[in-house]
């Protein structure tokens, strides 16, 4: 039996460290490091080797523990599974196989700033899709569906990893007792798991909570991530790409966007499937077994045909690691061999980061608009931080910066909101009354987007700035605390502005006199009270600063114990909430 | 999830019945020195039996589409306990395929609290099957089987006479080796199910470490909290804490903080390197000086390490700010202090 033969495999891997050759790192992020190395007592096999700090991973261990059980039950030719773990002192060793190409964040940000063709993203989406279908069929949420955690051997085949953040509706986190314990409000989660930017709406905000549906919303912005060589909204800082997420309406004329100004043509099938997934009611996204019947998975190509058309003359994943710390890239940009741990890497240099650093980071963002800067595009694309800890950072940094009203500052920030905002309320608005009128808005859109990126590029560095003298302060400490609260605050402020767009619209349209004066009118009065609205959530903010600072230290605690906050290796945030 | 029987429904207890008897095929038909008609025949029965068990987790658990249905539930547990359905089922799963173990598994796990005629059916089948827990324990030394048996086991021991018949078997000792095996993934389901055994039912585990208390602790200490592996040290710990500051076993607390033996264990404890080990020995060395009724060796070997032992505690810090702990902190920094004169 083909089972019980991978098992015997799996079971000769020697669980001790001294039969293992460390080569070298491949990845590192705060609690784990990732080295390539041999079994030498199985020949020599290659394998990677990811090195958990457990002293560092302070979150319990429950979490290690599950993600180690996850990638011993799971069994599927798409997922990465371990072939063995163990401690040596206060280290988990996961051995895994050895994903010669690495991830495909890392081929991307190596040698296709611009992103993949159609035909190479469908392999690896397919296959991707294969994983997926198997996970939610075991009762499976991945919950960090990203290029970053997709990885591909040198033979072509594609692997999903990463279980740091999975979740399984059989496994309730909890202790519950009840027998109706698994009806189907099991089904529904409600942490706040998985990297900002890959986010499904109702992830970051909702009442009900998600379930498998987040995992193809995360899905859809993969397919836009390979397309274009990032993920939308990266531009921004991850905070406000969430921010973003609740108002859905930057996501379309994102990828409208970047389609015109990368003069890349996508085919109607490939547009068709992304904005499917990327529906904001969760319901209407397709699940992963009728996405693979979509058209844009038929006729689609092996492994053979990644390996001709995107992994011949790729560096080798340790040539791409070294790169990338040689030119000072953040480990992000390097994921090996499944372990997006990286991305807490870059926390901490964020933290020690000086504000002539972060210049560089702009710099780094020009490709992003490769219509201004064509020459500015470099081989490793980085976005902002993907990571909530910077998320926090931002926040304080705002809050400081409104508490000491920083005219600037300030002036670009109401701009911004003005313009975002208002106009993308607007969208949504329209979005649900014509498809066709919607073309037209993304035009207008798309000119105030180039602001506001202007905009919300000019504000980032500033936040850095500002995050850096903030970083010694007791206050970075509560930082749990702060982004929960913003999106909440963000969120029902959102909602009131939906309603009151909608009931103006509706009023607006009854009466139709000038349709389009009267948008604007009603942007402009909605500009005014998110004015009011703001100044108001910066009061608050400034209490809540205030309280934050006489209590010090002891607020991280109270919010890792109120809301769960795990700096675990996962890298990935983990909030419940 | 597809149907296998769209076209005939049968019902929920046509397909226990169904799943009885591809198991009793499956049993009594080793697949060693066969005929190739007869293999293939039985690897039809085992995709068969594949499928019964996938429905049966469909109907227990719900999908996608739909609910699970209360009645069905109901039939399907009946029908289940009515023969000895558990028995084959855990005795046949080394030979179902890796996802087969897996739907096994959820089954048998749900079925422990499905309620007939609002009485867990389970729990009497099991009392009158107790030797079923001795092949899930020994599961813990087949790395193939660990992980299903294991989550089996602990769904089991929800059932408190069937908790307390594996706290006193001989099994118990056998924990203490489950817990170091190498391999991570069986370490720790085995130390999941060792801490589900002690803290789950208060008063047996109360009942069971009064009675066991000698070699209990014995193993406990040199086994566990001695041990050479971090992990191991760093749960047992944590374990001790829950254990002793649990009301129900106050009796057993004050037995064990009167031991200078153990103080020296919690004290080494405290001197190691890993901040986690360190907070949570201090969770247990805090007993013992709180201790009103201090016995003269205890008092004498903190009066010997009085200097050191402030100095430290005054330089113990949590990463985080904890009340609790500072409060507990310099109440443990008191008693110590106000100890007689030093020798």
């Amino acid at each position: 039996m083909a089972v019980h033969e991978e098992e015997n495999r799996k079971m000769s891997y020697p669980l001790d460290p001294n039969s293992y050759r460390i080569f070298q790192k491949i990845g590192c992020g705060v609690s784990a490091t990732v080295y390539k190395a041999v079994c030498l007592p199985m020949n020599s096999t290659v394998v990677a080797i990811k090195a958990i700090d457990l002293e560092r991973s302070r979150a319990n261990l429950d979490d290690v523990r599950r993600e180690a059980k996850a990638m011993t039950l799971l069994s599927h030719p798409n997922i990465l599974k371990a072939h063995c773990s163990f401690t040596v002192d206060h280290h988990l060793w996961v051995v895994m196989p050895f994903m010669s190409a690495g991830s495909l964040h890392s081929i991307i940000s190596s040698c296709y700033p611009d992103g993949l063709s159609e035909s190479s993203i469908a392999v690896v989406l397919k296959e991707t899709l294969n994983a997926l279908l198997y996970l939610h069929d075991q009762g499976h949420l991945h919950r960090d569906i990203k290029a970053g955690n997709i990885l591909v051997d040198s033979d072509g085949s594609v692997k999903l990893a990463d279980f740091g953040v999975s979740a399984s509706i059989y496994e309730p986190n909890s202790s519950q007792t009840s027998s109706s314990l698994f009806s189907s409000s099991n089904l529904w989660f409600n942490e706040l798991a998985g990297t900002p930017y890959w986010m499904a709406p109702e992830v970051i905000h909702s009442h009900v909570g998600y379930s498998f549906k987040a995992d193809i919303w995360s899905f859809g912005i993969t397919a836009l991530e390979l397309a274009h060589g990032r993920p939308p909204l990266s531009h921004l800082p991850p905070w406000k790409s969430l921010f973003m997420r609740i108002t859905n309406s930057l996501r379309l004329s994102d990828f409208e966007k970047c389609k015109t100004s990368k003069n890349k043509k996508f085919s109607k099938s490939f547009k068709d499937m992304v904005s499917s997934c990327l529906s904001p009611d969760p319901s209407r996204r397709p699940t992963a077994e009728k996405l693979l019947k979509h058209p844009f998975f038929r006729n689609c190509r092996s492994g053979d045909f990644l390996v001709r058309s995107v992994l011949q003359g790729l560096p080798t994943v340790e040539q791409r690691y070294k790169e990338s710390l040689l030119s000072q890239h953040d480990p992000q940009a390097v994921v090996d061999d499944g372990e997006d741990n990286e991305e807490s890497g870059p926390i901490e240099k964020h933290r020690r980061i000086s504000g002539w650093n972060f210049n560089e980071r702009v710099l780094e963002l020009d490709p992003v608009f490769p219509t201004q800067d064509k020459e500015n595009e470099r081989k490793g694309i980085r976005y902002d931080g993907e990571n909530i800890f910077q998320a926090n950072a931002s926040i304080h940094a705002e809050e400081n910066d409104q508490g000491k009203s920083n005219p600037s500052l300030s002036q670009i920030q109401s701009c911004f909101l003005d313009d975002s905002d208002a106009d993308n309320d607007a969208n949504d608005e329209q979005d649900k009354v014509e498809k066709e009128k919607l073309q037209m808005d993304l035009g207008i859109d798309r000119n105030n987007e180039d602001d506001l990126v202007t905009n919300s590029e000019e504000q980032e560095e500033y936040e850095v700035t500002s995050t850096c003298t903030t970083v010694d302060t007791p206050t970075v400490a509560a930082a749990p605390l702060v982004p929960v609260l913003k999106l909440i605050m963000d969120s029902l402020e959102d909602e009131r502005q939906v309603l009151s767009n909608l009931i103006a619209g509706i009023s607006g349209g009854h009466i139709e006199p000038k349709p389009e004066e009267d948008i604007h009118e009603t942007i402009a009065q909605l500009s005014l009270q998110l004015e009011q609205e703001r100044k108001r959530s910066s009061d608050l903010e400034a209490k809540l600063e205030f309280f934050r600072k006489t209590t010090t230290e002891n607020t991280e605690d109270i919010s890792q114990s109120i809301y769960g906050v795990q700096c675990s290796h996962t890298g990935p945030i983990n909030i419940s909430i | 999830m597809k149907s296998l029987f769209k076209s005939k429904p049968k019902t929920p207890a046509e397909i226990v019945r169904l799943t009885r008897e591809l198991l009793i095929y499956i049993d009594s038909n080793s697949s060693s020195r066969e005929s190739a008609a007869n293999k293939t025949k039985r690897e039809e029965k085992m995709l068969e039996l594949s499928k019964c068990i996938r429905e049966l987790k469909c109907i227990l658990y719900g999908n996608s589409e739909a609910e699970p249905v209360a009645e069905a539930c109901s039939q399907l547990t009946q029908e289940f306990f009515k023969e000895n359905t558990l028995r084959l089922l855990i005795i046949c799963l080394p030979k179902l395929s890796l996802e087969a173990r897996k739907d096994a598994t959820q089954v048998v796990a749900n079925l422990q609290r499905q309620q007939v005629h609002s009485r867990l059916i389970a729990s009497d089948y099991l009392e009158a099957n107790k030797d079923l827990m001795d092949i899930l324990i020994s599961g813990y030394e087949n790395p193939e089987l660990a992980l299903h048996y294991g989550a089996m086991l602990r769904e089991c021991i929800r059932h408190q006479s069937i908790a307390r018949y594996v706290l006193e078997s001989d099994y118990m000792k056998k924990f203490f080796d489950y817990i170091q095996l190498p391999n991570f993934d069986i370490a720790s389901d085995a130390s999941v199910t060792f801490k589900e055994l002690m803290t789950r039912h208060k008063s047996t585990v109360a009942e069971f470490l009064t009675k066991n208390y000698e070699w209990f602790f014995a193993e406990f200490n040199s086994k566990l909290l001695e041990s050479p592996n971090y992990i191991t040290r760093r749960q047992a710990v944590k374990l001790l804490g829950d254990m002793l500051l649990d009301r129900a076993n106050s009796g057993v607390m004050m037995r064990y903080v009167s031991s200078k033996d153990n103080l020296r264990i919690l004290m080494n404890l405290l001197r190691e390197t890993s901040k986690n080990i360190q907070l949570e020995a201090f969770h247990v060395f805090k007993l013992f000086a709180a201790n009103q009724n201090k016995p003269p060796d205890i008092v004498s070997i903190l009066i010997a390490n009085r200097s050191k032992l402030l100095r430290f505690l005054g330089g113990f810090t949590t990463d985080k700010e904890d009340e609790q702990f500072e409060a507990d902190k310099s109440q443990v920094i008191k008693e110590i202090a106000a100890l007689g004169p030093s020798i």
